[in-house]
Parts: C-alpha cells; structure tokens; sequence
C-alpha cells in the first residue's frame, strides 16, 4: 500500500513538473512579446543638426482655382522638423499659412487650393511664398506664384457689394447720423473683391443708439425672395464678413425681414423682423467671419421661403459711449448663405 | 473514493500571538528581558538623542550671500511603544511619539503624535488578521519597497544615520512596504501531493480624497502559495508555485473627483526544488505576469496599457563549499507598470533638509551621496502613480529593482559565506538591454557588476573582539550605438570601504569611505502621467566625482543601545565646471536606545 501510495505520488510529481516545462515554453513566449515602437520624440529630430536637402519647389507658375486647380509644394530635410509655408498676395495682403512636422514637404501635406488663413479672400495678384522653420530661425526658403483666378466658396452669394446695388439697397439715414463715407466703398481692402460696404456715423443727433442703417432687396440678385441652398434653417448658415478698425461702442446689427403682407417689397412697421440675440459687439480690429444658422435667429422653414429683404444697421451702445458719443463704424462685405456648415475659409 | 477523499484539515499556519518576539518595523512585539511571563501591558521603545553640525563650502559658495555656511540642529525622541493583549486572542499595540527639536524649550518645539497603531488576533483558532498600521511585502513585481541606490555593502560608520532613516520610514528588514488597513492570512493543509496552501489578502488606503479632484487611493491584493509533498523521495524533489495579485484603484465615488487610475498586477510564481542531496541543491524558479493600467474619468477609460514580464531563473547550492549560484533571464516590458513594486524610496526631487539650494543661483543641488546616507526628507515611503525621477550616476540598469520596465537580459549572482564564517562575500552581474528604444530605435545596453565582501579580520588572527573589513563595488556602463546624436555613454563606479575595531570593550572605531565617480553622457527622459515620455530635455553630460569620508568611536551599551561620535567630510567635484564643486561636512552625536 505505501509502495502503491509512492509510486502515485511520483507520478503526480512527474506530471506536475511535465506540466511546468510546458507551462514554462508557452509563458516564454507570450512574456516576452511586447510593442517595440520607440518611447518620446525621435533624437535626430530633437538635437540632429538641420539640413536642407531640396529647396522649396512650387509644381506651377501659375494657377486657375476657379477650375479647380490646386499648388502642390515639394521640400525636404535631413529630419522631421516644424515647417510652415506663407502665401501672402501681394496686392490684397490675404496670407494662407500650410504648418507641418515632417521630413518631406509633399502633395500629401502641403496643399494649396486658393483659400484663406488671413482675410481677406486672394485677389487674382502674384503671390510671395516662404517656407520657414522656426527652430532655425536663419532658414527660408522662397517662391512666387500668380493666381489666374480666385477660389469659389460654396454657398449661395446675397451680395459681396463688387458691383453697384443702384436702388437695391435703402440707405436709411433717417437722423443724419451717418456721414457721407456712408456707402459702397474701397476705403480700406475689401475682404473679398475690391468693395465692401462702410458704415460711419456718431450718434449725437437723437442720442438714441440708432445711427443709421441700409435695406438690402433680394432684387439685388433679380428674385422678388432671398434664395437659399436649403429651408432647413438648422443646416442653413449666414456667413458674412466684417471689419472695425479697434474703436470701441459699435454694434452690428443684421435683420432679416419676412414678408408678413405678402407684397413682394419690404414695408417697415408691417413686415416682421428677425436678428440674432447679442447682435454683434464691434470688439474686434481688423476683418473678422462671423456665421450663425437661421434657425438661431428665430426663422422656421415656412418663414425663410419669403424673407423680403435684410437690414443692416450701425448701433452706438450709448450705455458705453462718453460724453459727448464718439463716431462707431464698421465694413460688412461677402454676405454668402452655405449649407450644412459654416462657410469655410 | 480516494478523490473524494481528499481529504485536508484546517491548520493554523500562523503562529501563535507570540508575547516575546523581536523588536521590528511593523511593531511585532518586543519585549525587554524584564518582562514577566503573563504580563497583560508590556512598555517598549525607542529613545533617540541626534545632535549634529553641517557645514558647507567650496568654489559653489562664492558670490553666495544667502547660504549660511554652518547650520546645527538635533532632537530628541522617545517613541513609547504599548502593547496590550487583552485576551489569549487578541494584541493591539500603540506608539506614542514624544520629540523635542533641539533648541526647543518649555513645550516650544515639541510634537506628541502617536506613530503606530495596529490591532491583531484569531478569528476561531483558524484565520489571522490585523487592522491598523501593517508591513506587507508580496513579489518583486507586485508589492515590494526595493533598497535605495547608493550603496552595495554599507561600511558601518554609515549605518548609524541610515538606521534612522530606515527607521522614521518604516523601511522592514525584508523590503516590507508599510501600509494602513487590514489582513488576513490562514492556511489548509493536505493529504495527497499538495502538502500545504497559504492565503494572505489584504486592503490598505494610501491617499485620502480632498473631496474635489484627488480621490482616495486603495492598493489591495494577497497571495495564494501551494507547497507539494516530497515529489521524489530520493532527489527531494518539491515544488512551491503559486499566485500573486496587486491592484490598485482610487474612489471615484470620494467627494468631487471624477478621474482616477486602476493599476492591477497578476502574477504567477514558482521554485521548483529539482534536488537536494547531500552537497548540492537545485532549484529552477520563476516568476510571470501582466501588468494593466487604466486612467478613468467616471465611468469612461479615456487611457489604458498593458504588458507582461518574465523572470525565469535556477540556482545551485554547493552546500561544502558554502557557495550559492544563480542565474536568470529577465524581461519585463517596457509599458509593465506597478506601483507597488516600481515605487522607489528616494524622490530625487524632493526638498533636502539641509542646503537644498545653494551657490550665487540658489540652484537646487541634486541629491547626493552625503544626502541619501543622512537625509531623511528625501526618502518615501508613499507609492507614486508614475514612475519616479532616478539619478543614472546610481542607477541605470535596475532604477526600479528588477521591476525596472524596457529591460532584457541576464543577471547572474554567487555568494559566499554566512556571518558566523571568516568571509562573506557577494557577487552579482547583468547585462541587459532596452526592448524599446527611447526616442530612436537603437537600444540601450547595460552592463552592471556588483561585488560585496565582508572580511572577519578577528576571526582570522583569532581576536576576541570584533574587528571587520568591508568593501562594496559597483560598476555600471551603459552605451548605445547610432548616429552621434544617439550615442550614449556613461560609466560608474562607487567604491565602499570599511572598518569597525572593537579596541576596547565594547568601543568600537569606525572608520568609511564611499567613492562614486562618473563620467559619459546619457540622455534622461521627462516622464509625464501614465509613464509616457513626453520629451528628452537635453543629453546630460556628466563627469563627477564624489567623495564621502567617515570617521568616528561607538560605545555599545548593550544590544541596541549605543551612543556613537562621529565626523564625516564629502566633497562634490564636477569635472566639467569646477565652479560647481563644493564640500559638505558634519559632526555628530547619536544616543539611539532601544528597551
């Protein structure tokens, strides 16, 4: 019986031990596999010396981005570095910025299509581009480019003031705020094109923040009703541009008249009027896009299928204003409506 | 039948309350020698009387307007330690704190706290459990407090100042990690094959929650260890396995805080005892497991990683030559991560006690050799949820033990000796290299040669008295290959040498030196959460030397009582800016009783 209890226990013990050389050849093999793709930033490219390999090449001399045309950019150093690419026009002063971090500057990432980092909008100019790096700060790169034609923007233009309104738009100057700059204008660079719209008034007159304001009539595009892409006003987007020069107290204020009584024309006091909640605080210096859907300012898809016209107005917040109030303008330029999203530059 | 009649019995594998057991860390009763069998309250303790002088100068110094150049300090310490078993079942011990700065007078200075707290017994004569403060050690990749850096054989001269180190962060004999809650341990014998099976399983809380961002942290886990019968009655042969968890977590239902981590740690263990004969024994152990780490914000996983380690490995003992052999294969993976194992005991940059900042800049100075053998605010004992800073001057093979993530290799070992022999001695070797490249994929390789010798000189000229040799050496270089700007190469070597001479009856003259030299380059990465090297700040260029000399008497009382006198000079050369150099000094009296 002890001999019978031995003999079993051995083998037990063999098996026990066959069981931890297996044991031991599987847990080998699976311990020892790991993910060997290398911890932290690439040495070379952290402390290497930076050398330039090809200079920076532009596939065309010129280009047609209306046809759809685009500028590929080709470079390439001895390691992965921060780049950026800067186009400046040389006439509207617009400047697209491409920033990478990579070893080859290629169609892959460093593409070009006519559009904007800095408004304005590209005029059809020549246009100065410099490929630089900021950690080496002696480095550039340089090339030129001529644009043949300008970028299209999706969406649906109201008006981008380009061409005279005539009796299109209302100028309501009703308390001889505004001053005569008051209009179509190319005062400063317009954001798109060569125009824009100015407004320009103080109000000292009826110290009541209206200071003057504009009706802009669908008939500035031939339709009695505003077009858009889509009456779905959640997915429908106002785009529109404007510009203030850093003084403060200015307000915009956009409304969009529904043509409550039916007659095809805007009627003041009878069609009813829509904004967005805040308006637009003038608090910026420069050209600045501003976006909002239409169901933000209150339309539903009934209502936008008859907005007779939209009003632009200059308010002085005289809440803000010293004493006596000092003059407030602002430029609105590329009224545009898109679908689905903002426009994007 | 005969499964059905597998037949175990209930033993308790603890041991009984004992009522006269070793002073220690975890507070394990110590009794005086004056203790009467049957006593209820016993009184134990530590009285510690540390009255010291640093000094600074040196090229560092000049310009320096604000560091002052001499800076005396002490303090005086009786940790009361009351123990009390209410009943045969039951022991709850106390320690009461009483310190007084030096230069504290009439209350002024003085702090009364209470140091441990701990409550322990036997539920039913089967399972043993404790509540309170608790030291508890698992595997070396699951919960163990790996030995600082810095030394490899403590010359005794040393060991003064480091024994209150130990001390005030409860550093165990056995690389113990003191945490705060509750454990249980029972154990289940056999009848066939498996002899035995021990359980332990224990909750600790390690963070608090301040109720808005920092939840409170739990680390919780135990060990489930099998030992075989005989399996060969001729060889000895035995097999012990078993299985050890580590899991750590914080509340998310604490307070405000919504974002905490879970690490867990799985493993498996074995040591599989192939023969033990007459002059030799052989045995083949190892351990494997997989780490996790998950980073939640409620209940959402917004980060998680994982990875596996294997440390496989046998051993022969010569038993006439009294020579240990070892060898293994390491690897664990660079993303392994456990926080109960890779948290270290030095925090490289925390706030030294003395001239944390010096020179003209009052740049803060890195920890050094003077400073890990005396400073206790720049040691831990707090688990740290990301890896922690090391200095590659003392560490880059193993900075987080044999836990160290993002190494492969082999580590060999042999030993000689035991204390009671003329010669102990201690050999150890790795060579290892990275899995993973940092920042290029060239790896890292690491060569690391440790050597220890303790000599009996009195044993040897057949001296009554006690009179002792040590040395320590460590070598360590570490070199990878590749373009210039990924070359790395850095070599170390600290040297330990030491004397105790018991001239006189009980007095004793020590006497130690450390040397660490450096030099080469390494780049050492910028860890941010989770372990991910976020950047290399720049290669590290190093060429140091550091020198600490010790001398000074000892009177031994008895066993634990001692008052030693002490003077130690370090000198800090940086060979790439002499103006960086600088000396530190100290002289010290410690009176360290224990009763």
């Amino acid at each position: 019986m002890k001999r019978k209890e031995y003999i079993s226990k051995g083998k037990a013990g063999l098996n026990l031990l066959k069981l931890f050389g297996i044991l031991s050849v599987l847990i080998f093999a699976i311990s020892c596999s790991h993910d060997e793709e290398p911890d932290g930033p690439n040495l070379e490219d952290r402390f290497g010396p930076f050398m330039i390999i090809s200079e920076l090449e532009v596939n065309r001399d010129s280009v047609d981005f209306a046809s759809g045309q685009t500028v590929l950019f080709n470079a390439e150093f001895n390691k992965n570095v921060n780049w950026i690419i800067t186009i400046t026009g040389n006439e509207s002063g617009a400047v697209k910025r491409i920033e990478g971090f990579s070893r080859i500057v290629n169609s892959v990432n460093a593409v070009w299509n006519g559009n904007t980092t800095q408004l304005p909008f590209f005029k059809i100019e020549m246009c100065n581009i410099e490929l630089t790096i900021p950690e080496e700060v002696d480095f550039s790169s340089l090339a030129s480019i001529e644009i043949s034609s300008t970028r299209i923007y999706p969406g649906t233009l109201f008006t981008d003031f380009e061409q005279p309104a005539g009796s299109n738009i209302t100028l309501g100057n009703f308390e001889f705020e505004l001053t005569n700059n008051t209009a179509r204008s190319q005062a400063f660079p317009a954001a798109h094109g060569d125009f824009f719209y100015l407004f320009e008034g103080t109000d000292n007159v009826v110290p009541n923040f209206f200071t003057g304001l504009i009706v802009i009539s669908p008939q500035i595009n031939g339709t009695e009703y505003v077009q858009f892409p889509t009456t779905v006003p959640e997915n429908l987007y106002f785009n529109f541009f404007l510009y203030n020069d850093g003084r403060p107290y200015g307000i915009a204020v956009i409304q969009f008249a529904y043509d409550t009584n039916d007659n095809g024309v805007f009627n003041d006091g009878v069609d009813q009027t829509f904004q967005l909640t805040g308006d637009f605080p003038l608090n910026f210096t420069g050209w600045k896009q501003f976006s909002h859907t239409m169901a933000d300012v209150g339309l539903t898809q009934e209502l936008l299928q008859k907005i007779v016209a939209i009003r632009v107005l200059l308010i002085s917040d005289m809440n803000s204003q010293p004493t006596p109030p000092l003059q407030v303008q602002f430029g609105i330029d590329y009224m545009t409506f898109t679908s689905g999203a903002p426009l994007s530059l | 039948m005969k499964k059905q009649a597998l037949r175990y019995s209930m033993v308790l594998l603890i041991f009984a309350l004992s009522t006269n057991i070793g002073y220690s860390q975890d507070g394990s009763s110590t009794a005086s020698e004056k203790e009467e069998q049957g006593e209820k309250i016993r009184f134990n303790g530590l009285g510690r009387t540390n009255l010291l002088q640093t000094g600074i100068d040196g090229n560092l110094l000049e310009g320096d307007t604000l560091t002052p150049r001499s800076l005396t300090d002490g303090e005086f310490l009786l940790d009361l330690k009351i123990n009390a078993t209410p009943n045969d079942k039951t022991e709850v011990q106390t320690i009461l704190r009483l310190r007084n700065e030096f230069g504290g007078f009439f209350g002024s200075g003085m702090t009364i706290e209470v140091r441990e707290l701990w409550a322990r017994g036997v539920i039913a004569n089967r399972v043993k459990y404790r509540v309170g403060d608790m030291d508890m050690k698992l595997s070396k990749y699951t919960l163990y407090n790996y030995d600082e850096e810095g030394h490899v054989n403590q010359p005794a001269a040393f060991m003064p100042q480091k024994e209150i180190i130990y001390y005030e962060q409860f550093y165990g004999t056995d690389n113990t990690r003191r945490l705060q809650g509750a454990n249980l341990n029972f154990g289940l014998q056999f009848t066939d094959v498996i002899r035995d099976m021990e359980f332990t399983g224990f909750i600790a809380r390690v963070r608090g929650t301040d109720f808005f961002t920092i939840p409170s942290r739990f680390v919780s886990g135990g060990e489930l260890q099998f030992s075989t019968y005989s399996l060969n009655d001729s060889l000895k042969t035995k097999a012990d396995f078993g299985f050890y968890l580590a899991h750590t977590f914080d509340d998310l239902k604490s307070g405000e805080a919504n974002t905490g981590i879970r690490n867990t740690v799985a493993t498996f263990n074995w040591d599989l005892k192939i023969w033990d004969l007459k002059n030799t024994a052989l045995h083949f152990m190892g351990e494997t497991g997989q780490s996790w780490l998950v980073s939640k914000n409620d209940s959402v996983d917004f980060y998680s990683s994982d990875d596996s380690f294997l440390d496989l490995g046998a051993s022969l003992h010569l038993k006439p030559q009294k020579v240990h052999v070892d060898a293994s294969f390491l690897d664990v993976g660079p993303e392994f991560f456990s926080i109960g194992a890779q948290s270290k005991r030095i925090e490289y940059d925390a706030t030294k006690k003395y001239y944390n900042r010096a020179g003209e800049a009052q740049d803060q100075r890195s920890p050094t050799l003077f400073d890990i053998t005396r400073d206790p605010a720049i040691y831990t004992f707090q688990l740290s949820d990301k890896l922690m800073p090391y200095d590659p001057r003392f560490s880059n093979t193993f900075p987080y033990g044999r836990a160290t993530p993002n190494r492969r290799g082999i580590t060999v070992g042999a030993d000689y000796g035991k204390n009671t022999d003329k010669l102990e001695a201690r050999l150890d070797a790795a060579i290892m290299s990275e899995i993973r490249g940092q920042g290029t994929t060239e790896l890292k390789n690491f060569t690391l040669l440790k050597a220890a010798a303790t000599i009996h000189i009195d044993k040897y000229i057949d001296w009554e008295k006690n009179l002792r040799f040590t040395l320590g050496y460590q070598y360590e270089l570490t070199d990878r290959g590749g373009l210039d700007v990924e070359k790395v190469n850095l070599s170390s070597n600290l040297l330990e040498l030491g004397i105790e001479a018991e001239i006189f009856t009980d007095f004793e003259v020590l006497l130690g030196a450390k040397l660490l030299q450096a030099e080469g380059s390494d780049y050492i990465p910028r860890i941010d959460n989770f372990n991910i090297v976020s950047d290399f700040p720049g290669r590290s260029i190093i060429d140091d030397t550091e020198t600490l000399l010790a001398g000074g008497v000892r009177y031994n009382f008895k066993e634990g009582i001692y008052i030693t006198l002490q003077y130690h000079a370090f000198s800090s050369d940086n060979n790439l800016n002499s103006q960086q150099s600088y000396n530190l000094n100290q002289i010290f009296v410690l009176y360290t009783m224990n009763f």
